[in-house]
């Protein structure tokens, strides 16, 4: 492992992806959106697991894009890849449980995982219609460990999301809409569920057993009390192991002069 | 053999009536059919029932034309060229169309159901969401729950009977009318051959009551016969073929051109109102055909597009 770059060299956005990256073990099936997901995945082949196996929701299966592609429908996914299909194939594959880890995001989130992209405000009334599921609600139905990268405002970070797009640890139990433990609802399809979210402020984590956030690291300057006022919801700081640890030189060079040289999805910081 | 699958896109346009419904080949911002898009634009179809495994650009142009009432999806926007689909957004805060919400792999399944004649699907995805939210019902709310084209109900929640494993979500089977794709190859006879990504294409063209291909280039039906393994769609599943080179700008086509990242940039900013859709419309789509669409984009604007044939990309460097 190379040396950590100091606070001067990497912008949040670098420091987001890194951390995403290193959520991945090497040999892991992994389900990748578009955008900063794309990066870091992208990264993890590059450094610690050049053997992860990447899915694109829209159809390409283990590929090896050599540019990074700009979304999932991108020309540049099949490059290198073992097999070209559809989405028949990529949720197929998704469902039969083959996928370890899976990249999202979301306009909002719960203290249970829960997180919306589909609306503001009452569903049947918007403030704000939003692009709607995706797929989010099915990789985080089905793979076992999912990562949500997020901005983190107070807005964001709510007691309740003003629609669940996407399920957490506790959800609701239809047709009635009682809350219960993931486990019970999912049956023998339980695999697991959000694992970790990478906010701007810090990295969060899940109680399984009773389905809570609570704060695992800070980002760099940041403190477990700013953090918490951060928080609609009442987050639990008692847990937390220190800074969130900062990206290395080696994969600065892989995220800006290998990976994203354009700057589509990760601005490089301005050397003073 | 008959060339008699062919039509012109004024024609394409008209097979779609007021009221039909609709889907598309591609996935958000790649191989959407939009010459056809604006032809219905020009066209003034009303009444349209989007129903998309994704939407994209395509979604916003209609919805923003007025053409569509219903849209039935999980998605709409132009990926990292508009963060959302303004012009739905717009319509759903006025109430001007009626939206239902399935998760990606709920309406994929739908479209793969249809595919094999089943009613329904049963799948494990999204549970615990508002998706399956009772009171989320917007076409059962709204009274349009006929059991025809539009399921009885919207979900219904189960048990494996079979094996025991728990919850299970029915989701009914899709009713198109008409599938339009834009692929690269089709032949005379209607065998298509898509390249790169298949997207949910072989679904969609099984599923739809009319398929129409509308192909980069209409090709020798012997020369796709010679590898019939590389073949996507069979024949008989495509009603009407066309040629229309660049038919799916701004979109992009794998092998063949990329994405018009500007094009859409422009368009996600300039509709966020009607008055701004008008004038985009005004522009780009009335008063003009396919060929003055591509002399207006000009030679230069397209070449930046073009894809390298060995890459199937263009290079960013």
């Amino acid at each position: 492992m190379s040396k950590y770059a100091s606070p001067e060299e990497y912008g949040l956005a670098d420091l987001l992806c890194c951390a995403a990256s290193r959520e991945v073990q090497d040999n892991e099936i992994v389900f990748a959106g578009t955008g900063l997901p794309m990066v870091a995945i992208m990264l993890a082949q590059k450094t610690h697991a050049p053997n992860l196996k990447l899915i694109f929701e829209a159809g390409t299966l283990d590929g090896r894009p050599p540019e990074l592609p700009t979304s999932v429908g991108d020309a540049r996914c099949e490059t290198g890849a073992s097999r070209s299909s559809g989405l028949y194939d990529a949720f197929s594959i998704a469902q039969r449980g083959y996928v370890d880890l899976g990249y999202l995001g979301g306009a909002e989130i719960d203290q249970y995982g829960n997180v919306n992209t589909t609306c503001i405000g009452n569903y049947l009334e918007p403030e704000l219609r939003l692009t709607g599921s995706g797929g989010n609600p099915d990789i985080n139905s089905f793979a076992r460990r999912t990562v949500f990268i997020m901005v983190h405002e107070k807005r964001r970070f709510v007691e309740h999301v003003s629609y669940i797009t996407s399920p957490g640890w506790r959800v609701k139990k239809w047709p009635g809409g009682e809350w219960v433990h993931r486990r019970e609802l999912y049956g023998a399809a339980f695999r697991g569920g959000p694992s970790a979210v990478i906010s701007t402020a810090g990295v969060f984590r899940f109680d399984e057993n009773d389905g809570h956030m609570y704060l695992d690291t800070c980002h760099p300057g940041k403190t477990p009390a700013e953090i918490k006022e951060l928080c609609q919801f009442d987050l639990d700081v008692s847990r937390v192991k220190g800074e969130t640890a900062p990206p290395t030189t080696d994969e600065l060079h892989f995220i800006h002069d290998v990976l994203d040289p354009s700057q589509i999805f990760i601005p490089k910081v301005k050397k003073a | 053999m008959s060339t008699n699958k062919r039509i012109t896109l004024q024609q394409a346009a008209e097979i779609v009536k007021n009221g039909s419904s609709l889907t598309f080949s591609g996935f958000t911002i790649w191989r959407r059919p939009f010459a056809v898009v604006y032809e219905l634009i020009r066209q003034k179809r009303r009444g349209l029932h989007l129903i998309e495994v994704n939407g994209g650009p395509q979604t916003e142009f209609l919805v923003g034309a007025g053409c569509v009432d219903i849209w039935e999806s999980c998605w709409v926007g132009h990926e990292l060229y508009g963060k959302y689909g303004a012009n739905l957004s717009r319509k759903v805060g006025k109430k001007e169309i009626l939206v239902e919400d399935y998760s990606h792999a709920e309406m994929m399944f739908r479209f793969a159901a249809a595919a094999q004649g089943a009613p329904y699907a049963v799948t494990q995805t999204s549970l615990g969401t508002d998706i399956h939210n009772p009171e989320y019902d917007v076409l059962g709310r709204a009274g349009r729950r006929d059991g025809k084209r539009i399921a009885k109900q919207k979900y219904i929640f189960t048990e494996d009977p079979f094996f025991g494993a728990g919850p299970q979500v029915l989701v009914p089977a899709v009713k198109i009318d008409v599938a339009i794709l834009c692929v690269q190859q089709v032949g005379e006879e209607g065998t298509v051959r898509v390249a790169g990504q298949l997207y949910s294409d072989p679904e969609a063209a099984r599923a739809a009551d009319i398929t129409i291909a509308m192909a980069e280039e209409i090709v020798p039906e012997e020369y796709l016969r010679r590898d019939a393994d590389h073949n996507t769609i069979p024949s008989f599943e495509v009603d009407y073929i066309l040629e229309c080179p660049f038919g799916g700008h701004p979109t992009g086509m794998f092998g063949c051109y990329d994405v018009d990242g500007a094009f859409l940039k422009d368009f996600y900013a300039g509709t966020r109102t009607q008055e701004g859709f008008n004038a985009f419309a005004e522009e780009w789509i009335y008063g003009l055909d396919h060929m003055g669409y591509l002399e207006k984009l000009g030679w230069p604007r397209m070449l930046n597009l073009r894809a390298n044939t060995a890459l199937n990309y263009r290079p960013r460097n």
